[in-house]
């Protein structure tokens, strides 16, 4: 091969541009750096999720990305593929850059909703397998879920045996990449879905020119057959709730049931019959468990007038699967928490019963007037 | 309880008034406590023990927990404690239990052992599964299945024994049977999934509470692809355990490649010191940590390569490859290696051919062997020779090396299996040689060595010289 001098400058060129843009690429790189450091650094270590729980975050996310990725991949190619449209289905079978890659670059995931829900289901899933087991009076007669498959009420059986099936399911882990639907509430499922399908579209877009019509109208489909066919009623959360409210128990089967429910690991039962009796959502309520500090956990168990013994079980038990809390102090506070009226406790958590829309308003609009007078308060 | 483990010694005992005053207490609590300068009417004085005490007494419930305490003379004493108040007193005494009084040799609760266990279990399983305490299936997940319409959620809440079918062993005995039912732990029972049929091998560890209370099993499920192929029942159980045994090497492939592979990375990462700086001896460790993981990988590439040339019949597919070329490759592939080890390699010249019959991939695992060898037995500032030559029918590459030679007893003994060059040398797995030879008599061609004591050594690796080629 020749080589020609003009060439040879538009080589160098192009390489010195390259250099300059990477540069600049660079010093926003440190920028970034630095600020991610400054955010990092100060956050308050009784609120910074531990790096487990981070792990875990970012696995749960990128394997729920993963699914429906897959989902739309595999449903959008079959269309393309139906219409002839084979240039684009293998430009689609061909764009490698993971979905999940794509949202987190563009700061979609960092959705409040989205997070909440992950981080509740992570924690709960860390706080579940952590908790002691203890072992039952008789070992011949069968754990709680197992019994209730054949309670009376038909209905009680069928959530139980959904929730034993939820439960497996979540926590079998699927194999990364498999078209999957995501567990998600409704709402975050469709977010999440068209989330996925605009960040493919763009993923194709990067591998050629050409229009891109019949690839929107597959993706389109696709991600809408993903929304139509996701049950939000089998979700591990809903399925927990719903046995609660079939069962409806009396205070004293209440008590009986967290009891056993926690001795056999059933956070998620856990969480719901406390849910069903106070009136509380399963997602509220669950926040409400797995905060470390516990003090609306203890006014929540007052207003179920709970006993001292099934509160110290409860408290005993979180403490020795949840490192962040503090068991001393509860032991501390025990008497003071057997003292709090029922009534009292139930009127300070009347507010989580109000619709969560409404009470994101109030807080909302709250941290507006905060925001608009700096100085702490209006003036005088 | 395991037969294996070794029998807990009998509980020690103890009572406690409301104010964490010692009332009673078994001799060998009396003499720990007394050596910690506590006696009967005062206060507890083992920490770790007075503490628990004190919670069960404030939460007025039972607390039962692992506690290590430190012991006479300096031994750790780990002890499964439970701490129960009195009955019918909220605000009276409590009541100490304590299991695994053994100074030395301490006998563990099982609660730390099985979430090990487990995760080894579920590693390379197909099904994962768990139970209560009376048997009934409350956990079950597939893995590594491809996706199916059966599930088997349909048999969550009911006896294990629903969803498999338990097979009986040779003597027509149910050994799975009667571990259950005493909750020990169990391993490969043959069983077949009720609704497909599908024969797989039953492993479970119990799992135990706190205070050693039996809670369920913990257990996975194998495919058993041999009796998969109708191949099961009682009169081909011996055959299935050949079977078996001949696939633990690719059991360990999966079960080991993906952790090790982690391991490696994450070792690398820290060497790197990519996630922020680090002082240098724990970058130094992660690199040991790094080197020993890529050892074990190479070990379990050799098992892998080991249980495939075994097998009865086995050949390689041999086609027309330029030796030279795979030569070339392979000293390229150990270039970093031999600079880090201040060695010279002389690989054949670019434009020497040499034509001849075998599989390249084969071949140059070979190659890489032998030329591995060379290099780490060379002196510093050493030089290893790799040429390529037709003798007769056979196009040979000889490798040869400065190193001390090896002596002529020696010479039939470093291709056996698990030897080494030199026996006193730490790392691989002994099976390289051994490989490598087989792998070439597979391909219709042979290693020989030449060496001497002092002189350096020299491995002959021949394949079928490509006449066809040669024309």
């Amino acid at each position: 091969m020749s080589i020609d001098g003009r060439n040879m400058d538009r080589g160098t060129e192009e390489g010195v541009r390259v250099l300059l843009a990477r540069a600049t690429a660079g010093e926003m790189r440190a920028t970034h750096r630095l600020y991610a450091a400054i955010g990092d650094l100060f956050i308050d270590d009784a609120v910074r999720p531990d790096d487990r729980t981070r792990l875990h975050l970012r696995a749960v996310l990128a394997q729920l990305t993963g699914g429906v990725e897959a989902a739309l991949r595999s449903h959008a190619v079959r269309s393309l593929m139906a219409r002839d449209e084979v240039a684009l289905a293998d430009r689609l079978t061909l764009s490698t850059t993971p979905v999940f890659a794509r949202l987190n670059a563009s700061g979609l995931l960092r959705d409040p909703p989205l997070v909440r829900e992950l981080l509740g289901r992570v924690r709960q899933d860390l706080v579940a397998d952590a908790l002691p087991t203890v072992a039952p009076d008789d070992p011949d007669i069968p754990s709680l879920l197992p019994r209730l498959l054949h309670h009376a009420n038909p209905l009680v059986g069928a959530s139980a045996a959904a929730l034993l099936a939820a439960e497996s399911r979540q926590r079998g882990g699927a194999s990364a990449g498999a078209p999957q639907s995501s567990d998600l509430p409704a709402e975050l499922h469709r977010r999440l879905v068209w989330w996925a399908a605009a960040a493919l579209r763009m993923a194709v877009a990067d591998t050629g020119d050409g229009t891109l019509g019949a690839l929107d109208r597959a993706l389109a489909e696709a991600a809408a057959h993903g929304i139509a066919m996701h049950f939000e009623d089998d979700r591990r959360e809903a399925v927990a709730m719903r046995l609660a409210v079939a069962l409806d128990p009396g205070e004293d089967a209440r008590r009986r049931l967290l009891v056993e429910a926690l001795s056999d690991r059933r956070l998620s039962l856990v969480i719901a019959l406390l849910g069903q009796g106070l009136g509380i959502e399963y997602a509220d309520m669950r926040e409400i468990v797995l905060d470390p500090g516990g003090e609306r956990l203890w006014l929540a168990l007052r207003a179920l007038d709970l006993d001292r013994a099934t509160i110290a079980r409860i408290g005993l038990a979180l403490a020795e699967a949840d490192p962040q809390r503090d068991i001393e102090s509860f032991a501390d506070a025990l008497d003071d928490i057997m003292a709090t009226d029922r009534d009292v406790a139930r009127r300070t958590l009347a507010p989580l019963r109000l619709d969560r829309e409404y009470r994101a308003a109030l807080s909302a609009v709250e941290r507006g007037i905060e925001r608009s007078w700096p100085s702490g308060g209006m003036p005088g | 309880m395991s037969l294996d483990d070794p029998v807990p010694p009998p509980p020690v005992r103890a009572t406690l008034d409301s104010a964490g005053r010692l009332v009673t207490a078994d001799p060998p609590l009396l003499a720990l406590n007394a050596a910690a300068g506590g006696m009967i009417g005062g206060t507890l004085a083992v920490p770790a023990l007075a503490r628990l005490a004190r919670l069960a007494l404030r939460l007025g419930v039972p607390v039962a927990r692992t506690v290590t305490v430190a012991a006479d003379g300096g031994d750790d004493l780990a002890l499964s404690a439970r701490a129960n108040p009195m009955a019918g007193s909220q605000r009276g005494g409590v009541e100490l239990l304590l299991i695994g009084w053994r100074i030395g040799d301490p006998w563990q609760s099982r609660v730390s052992r099985v979430p090990r266990n487990d995760d080894f279990l579920r590693r390379a399983a197909h099904w994962v599964w768990e139970t209560d305490s009376a048997l009934q299936l409350t956990r079950l997940s597939a893995r590594a299945l491809p996706p199916s319409d059966f599930d088997g959620t349909a048999c969550l809440g009911y006896p294990l024994t629903r969803f498999f079918a338990l097979a009986e062993d040779d003597v027509r005995a149910f050994p799975i049977l009667s571990r259950l039912a005493l909750h020990q732990p169990f391993n490969r029972q043959p069983a077949t999934v009720r609704e497909t049929g599908q024969a797989v091998l039953l492993s479970a560890q119990p799992r135990t509470d706190a205070h050693g209370a039996f809670c369920g099993f913990v257990g996975a499920a194998f495919c058993n692809d041999a009796s998969d192929r109708g191949e099961a029942g009682p009169a081909s159980s011996k055959r299935d355990l050949d079977v078996f045994t001949g696939r633990i090497a690719e059991r360990l492939d999966r079960t080991l490649r993906v952790p090790l592979a982690q391991i490696i990375a994450t070792a690398e990462t820290m060497e790197a010191q990519a996630y922020g700086p680090l002082r240098q001896d724990y970058a130094d460790y992660a690199a040991d940590i790094a080197n020993a993981g890529r050892h074990l990988v190479g070990l379990v590439d050799d098992l892998v390569d080991l249980q495939t040339i075994e097998l009865p019949g086995f050949t390689i597919l041999s086609r027309p490859i330029d030796l030279a070329e795979i030569a070339r490759r392979a000293a390229g592939l150990l270039r970093m290696r031999a600079v880090s080890a201040r060695v010279q390699i002389a690989a054949p010249a670019t434009e020497t051919v040499l034509p001849a019959l075998g599989d390249a991939r084969r071949a140059l695992q070979v190659l890489v062997n032998l030329i591995a060898n060379a290099v780490r037995y060379s002196p510093l500032d050493g030089r290893v020779w790799v040429r390529a030559e037709r003798a007769g029918t056979q196009a040979a590459i000889i490798v040869g090396d400065q190193g001390k030679g090896i002596a002529l007893p020696d010479q039939a003994r470093i291709f056996g299996k698990f030897e080494r060059v030199d026996p006193r040398e730490a790392g691989g797995s002994g099976l390289g040689l051994y490989i490598a030879r087989a792998l070439a008599r597979a391909m219709g061609g042979d290693i020989t060595l030449d060496s001497a004591p002092g002189l350096g050594a020299r491995f002959v690796f021949t394949l079928p010289l490509d006449a066809a080629a040669m024309t």
